[in-house]
């Protein structure tokens, strides 16, 4: 993990909500890793005062490309700071042939990498988008994704199957109530199946990103008994193992 | 500029640079090589620690404010033995003294904690955290217990906004040196979620209100040293604290998380390691051989068996 430059070199605009930022960036940046990110910082200001995760959707001819909501201004030609690489890769199980992706209440952005990693190695994908996700656009995703949408109480058509044919779950959450998401989640799944396996279901942790590489403690989850830091050994973290036991809102 | 701590009969730290990271913003000093240069720091103190074991908070723990944050950790460790077991051997290899953060919970458990530290090699300095709303008798109890049992020095953390009362209990039971302060607690709404969230508040703004501190407490207790730690975020916030509230080290906190290269800047600068670049040098002068190469863009005269330009046209850009 280093601070490098990355250069805006193209913008692009993927749906309403969002832009692409195209990234030249440093040789050892391109071969992140699905599940990796950068923490970047543009300008010498302390507005926003820490960095920023920007998640990578895909790589390509030398640059990473770069998923940010529309409310953010870039311009071609920026310069900006990167700190990287954060966290480990999501981790497939050998074998796998059908992978379920569910963004609830969040854009699908962290999801977009292992996805498109899946396609190129024949994997099935299904991305189901619910309560605000459903605003995402996804004309742009290949067409070889099969998206779905449901609605805000974890409801969409074709549950039951959906659940019982992937053969692992990825889960994205709005990072405002993380802990009680993902517990919503879970609970849905232990209400579709009669046990959840080890290396099915797993949460893929945003909130609380302070630094990027493990010294704040503000990314902190509790598995299997152990304190991890989502930017270090995360962010895809197993949910039948991670404490979830906070209560609706609870701060 | 060389700084020693360590009053009496025990073993004095050199710190051999003025700066070192504020506790909880540096791991246990395994952050990542490639972001600090560690050689330049003077000391690298730990995250807080406790003599047990401290589970993370949970719910938000981050609001990001304009110019701030307010970060609610719950102080995640994994009690003292833990942790001097697991980095050990790092400690060791550490070219920096290892100052650990030891959070004061109770008299019993930081004489248990002082008395395992001492028998340690790796761990050169202890920085007693005291809480919040800590009154003098129990500070005085806390440290006047540290100093009984600790053979190293014994920093004390002081909690903001400053109260001369502990400060005099501290200094008269033992401390070594002062650190102020610990970032003041505030609450704040997650604008996310629209929840308030507690925590520890971190930003430029408060380095004015530290420094008014610190040079109270530096007039205050003349003879003892005092660390400022809060709202760093350039080399010349960092050197306000030293020539002219009177520290005698500088703690830099969340700022360099978001640009980790302050560290090595402070450090550096006020090391004494920054050389003053001639007005009119020439860019890449500063390098043996390579001067050559600017001087040859702009076709100058250059002598590269003393690396000096010969000479400069009166009318050259700067």
């Amino acid at each position: 993990m280093k601070e490098t430059s990355g250069l805006i070199e193209k913008i692009s605009l993927p749906n309403a909500t969002h832009q692409h930022l195209e990234v030249s960036v440093d040789p050892t940046l391109i071969t992140l890793k699905p599940g990796q990110f950068l923490m970047a910082r543009i300008g010498e200001t302390w507005e926003p005062y820490l960095r920023v995760p920007w998640i990578p959707v895909d790589a390509r001819a030398g640059r990473l490309v770069i998923e940010r909501p529309m409310s953010e201004a870039y311009q071609v030609g920026q310069t900006v700071s990167l700190i990287g690489e954060c966290g480990q890769l999501v981790r497939f199980r050998k074998g796998v042939r059908n992978v379920l992706f569910i963004a609830y209440d969040t854009p699908p952005t962290p999801l977009l990498m292992p996805i498109r990693l899946l396609l190129r190695n024949n994997v099935s994908t299904t991305l189901v988008l619910l309560g605000d996700a459903a605003h995402y656009g996804t004309k742009h995703l290949p067409p070889e994704v099969e998206v779905i949408h449901g609605d805000m109480d974890i409801n969409w058509p074709n549950q039951v199957m959906t659940v019982g044919w992937a053969d692992q779950v990825f889960v994205c959450v709005n990072p405002d109530d993380e802990p009680y998401r993902f517990a919503k989640i879970l609970e849905r799944f232990t209400e579709r199946r009669n046990e959840i396996p080890k290396n099915y279901l797993f949460g893929l942790f945003q909130a609380g990103m302070g630094c990027g590489f493990g010294v704040c403690d503000a990314c902190a989850v509790r598995v299997g008994g152990e304190v991890h830091l989502s930017c270090m050994t995360g962010p895809a973290f197993d949910l039948s193992l991670v404490k979830l036991s906070v209560a609706p809102g609870a701060e | 500029m060389d700084i020693t701590i360590g009053r009496g009969n025990k073993e004095p730290v050199t710190l051999k640079t003025p700066v070192m990271p504020a506790a909880g913003t540096f791991g246990y000093g395994d952050a990542f090589p490639k972001l600090f240069d560690m050689d330049k720091l003077g000391a690298v103190v730990t995250r807080p620690v406790g003599w047990h074991k401290f589970d993370p908070a949970s719910g938000t723990r981050l609001v990001q404010r304009p110019g701030g944050v307010i970060l609610h950790t719950g102080l995640p460790n994994p009690g003292l033995t833990k942790v001097i077991r697991d980095h050990q051997p790092l400690w060791d290899m550490l070219e920096s003294p290892v100052i650990l953060h030891l959070i004061g919970t109770s008299e019993s458990d930081v004489e248990k904690a002082c008395k395992q530290i001492s028998l340690t090699t790796c761990i050169r300095a202890v920085e007693l955290g005291l809480k919040d709303d800590i009154v003098w008798q129990d500070a005085a109890a806390l440290v006047r217990v540290a100093t009984k049992h600790l053979e190293k020095p014994l920093l004390v953390r002081l909690p903001f906004p400053a109260n001369e009362d502990v400060a005099r209990a501290v200094v008269d039971n033992g401390a070594d040196a002062l650190v102020a302060f610990a970032p003041p607690r505030g609450a704040d709404r997650n604008p996310i979620s629209g929840k308030i969230v507690p925590g520890r508040v971190y930003g430029p703004l408060l380095k004015p209100m530290v420094m008014h501190a610190v040079g109270n407490l530096t007039r205050r207790f003349p003879g003892v040293q005092v660390i400022a730690s809060g709202g760093i975020h350039s080399v010349d916030d960092a050197r306000d604290y030293i020539l002219h509230a009177g520290a005698a080290a500088v703690q830099l906190d969340a700022a360099i998380w978001a640009n980790p290269n302050l560290l090595n800047l402070v450090s550096r600068d006020l090391a004494g390691l920054i050389l003053t670049r001639p007005k009119d040098a020439l860019s890449d002068e500063w390098f043996p051989g390579i001067g050559e190469t600017d001087a040859k863009k702009l076709g100058l005269p250059y002598n590269n068996n003393n690396r000096t330009r010969a000479s400069k046209p009166e009318n050259d850009a700067p």
